[in-house]
């Protein structure tokens, strides 16, 4: 890919580029602190006691704490253990469990699905893979409401399995059009070559097309159990309190009758630790992921 | 894709990234008819299991369907429509979710392509501040929201409005009040989705072809119009794809919403998503509630349809 053409000064005096570099550095300096700075407010939230969260004017001096954080994972309050409380170690537990399930089945019948729709032709194919597709877009109350009556009566409500089931709405649309994505970069010779060779479509499949595609399949890996950590609608009305995710988790902080800012705001940080430790793997990818692999 | 002589190959060929293994149609290849519904088959399971759902919702939205009053279940045709449509909260929200999109795509997309011109000049540490963009997209929105929620504070308290009174704003009621509950989901769904805008619309800058860029600085065009004769053209359909997204998102967007007005205060910021939610889960009336789900999903395909239509047009004019 070339770099392009880049917005380049085309020339002008010496008065204009400075005023225009100037320009440029207060906006790099406005998106740096417009990004930046909700993560940091919430550090700060995240290791203030109560009085400090609630001062006015805001304190940005203050004695920090991590009591906070001792609160969350032990449960440990002012040096007694709360009775009730959001279980959040639980909570994380829970987002690994399901993500991980739904992501690994979502491969297990995403991997032979993309590789049909890859390579192989048949009646409705398109069809099919754009009914996939079309879950991207759907408003997901349209699923939530039966489900929540169907997973009542089945006894999925408030399991694992449950969940994972009902997660295979946002992983395995996902799963299918990036594996397909990948494999259909994967140049067709390789494979003829292969059946040339006396590969069956098991071979070809085993020992072409996985083998080549293990980065995107890394990828997609990665990303499938970053979007399934980031949901939110299914497990808030399909999970209970033993099963809820971190981002359920989160919102438990806020009841009718107090909201405990701090412990909030240590629980969101703790929450998206691994996102944004796993942006980093996939960080040429994301927007491919967000778009099912419609830009490259 | 590029027409096929029909007497040569054949009416079955064709050509492209699907490629020559479909058109040979040898006996092995014959046998292997079957094999693309095997490999199918558990991926086809698993959306028989997604779809029926869907179909019982969709029956369910023609029924009075209360979750505590089983014995009053009742095929009511379209009365939930009807009974919908003569409830002005109805239009309230069709409103909202119409008119939040539009608004949020707009600024959306001038601010991203603000941010993408800007980040694809040459500024030192691009690539930091491209990776720097990429943080707030992987947040889970409902986070998203908290971390907003904590700035917004109403009282004197919060960050926002402290940092406000320098340029001499008195303290806004950020979430709790009926001006600002829109503006504030409209910030917070900004911060979390502009990087998406910005790297797609990053990403098509990058892709432009030299040869219109050189051909402006011999006819000695100015800086605006390179940018709106050569850029803006090329880039439309990098703006439309962006746009699309973003559409089908915002009309649905509920996380952010729920984590911080639930729709309120006044109905100020309840669209149709919420709306549905609302009645199925606070009023357990399944059937109002699939009633509002189903008129929200024609929405969400009625724009899939227009700007994918869009989209295809621009891309193939700027092809040619």
């Amino acid at each position: 890919m070339s770099s392009g053409p880049e917005a380049t000064p085309i020339g002008g005096s010496p008065l204009a580029r400075a005023a225009r570099s100037t320009g440029i550095g207060v906006a790099v300096l406005a998106l740096v602190l417009w990004t930046v700075f909700p993560f940091f407010w919430i550090l700060l939230t995240s290791l203030k006691q109560p009085l400090d969260v609630i001062a006015a004017p805001p304190k940005l001096l203050f004695e920090p704490t991590t009591e906070n954080y001792r609160a969350i994972f032990i449960g440990e309050q002012r040096g007694l253990y709360a009775t009730a409380r959001p279980d959040f170690p639980r909570f994380f537990l829970n987002s690994i469990v399901i993500s991980c399930g739904a992501v690994a089945l979502s491969f297990l019948a995403g991997i032979p699905a993309s590789f049909a729709l890859a390579r192989y032709r048949f009646r409705f194919k398109e069809q099919l893979a754009f009914l996939f597709l079309s879950f991207r877009f759907a408003p997901f109350i349209t699923f939530l409401i039966p489900l929540y009556i169907l997973f009542q009566r089945l006894g999925l409500y408030n399991t694992y399995s449950g969940l994972i089931l009902a997660y295979q709405l946002i992983s395995l649309p996902f799963t299918i059009w990036m594996l397909r994505s990948f494999f259909m970069e994967i140049p067709l010779e390789v494979e003829e070559a292969a059946k040339i060779d006396g590969c069956s479509w098991w071979g070809v499949l085993t020992r072409v097309i996985l083998p080549l595609s293990l980065p995107g399949m890394a990828v997609t890996l990665i990303l499938g159990f970053m979007f399934c950590w980031n949901a939110f609608n299914y497990p808030l009305m399909l999970a209970g309190r033993q099963t809820f995710p971190v981002t359920v988790g989160a919102i438990q902080f806020i009841s009718y009758e107090q909201v405990l800012w701090g412990q909030m705001a240590a629980a969101s940080l703790v929450a998206v630790v691994p996102q944004l430790i796993l942006s980093l793997f996939v960080q040429k990818y994301i927007v491919r992921g967000l778009t099912m692999g419609a830009v490259r | 894709m590029a027409p096929c002589p029909q007497g040569v190959m054949g009416p079955r060929c064709v050509v492209g990234t699907t490629g020559r293994m479909d058109t040979q149609r040898t006996p092995a290849r014959r046998r292997e008819a079957w094999l693309p519904y095997l490999l199918l088959t558990p991926g086809l399971l698993l959306l028989v299991g997604m779809l029926y759902p869907f179909f019982l919702g969709a029956y369910y939205s023609l029924t009075s369907y209360f979750l505590q009053y089983p014995h009053l279940f009742r095929f009511v045709w379209l009365g939930n429509y009807l009974k919908l449509l003569q409830d002005p909260l109805f239009g309230t929200s069709l409103r909202f979710t119409l008119g939040y999109a539009a608004v949020a795509v707009l600024v959306q997309v001038v601010l991203g392509l603000g941010v993408a011109l800007l980040l694809n000049s040459r500024i030192p540490g691009r690539g930091v501040l491209r990776a720097m963009m990429l943080m707030p997209l992987m947040m889970p929105p409902v986070i998203t929201a908290l971390m907003w929620k904590v700035m917004m504070a109403a009282t004197k308290s919060g960050i926002l409005n402290y940092l406000l009174s320098f340029l001499g704003v008195g303290a806004i009621n950020w979430l709790g009040s009926v001006d600002f509950a829109a503006v504030s989901i409209l910030i917070i769904d900004t911060w979390g989705n502009l990087p998406f805008v910005s790297l797609i619309l990053l990403g098509g800058l990058q892709s432009l072809p030299y040869e219109p860029y050189e051909a402006a600085l011999v006819d000695g065009a100015s800086g605006w119009g390179v940018f709106r004769y050569i850029t803006l053209p090329l880039l439309k359909p990098f703006i439309i794809l962006a746009a699309t997204f973003r559409v089908m998102d915002a009309l649905r967007i509920f996380d952010v919403i729920y984590a911080t007005t639930v729709g309120g205060p006044a109905d100020a910021t309840m669209n149709l998503h919420m709306r549905a939610f609302w009645q199925a889960f606070q009023w357990y009336s399944m059937g109002m509630g699939m009633a509002y789900a189903m008129v929200l999903l024609v929405l969400v395909f009625l724009a899939s349809l227009i700007l994918m239509g869009t989209w295809r047009r621009a891309a193939e004019q700027t092809t040619l």
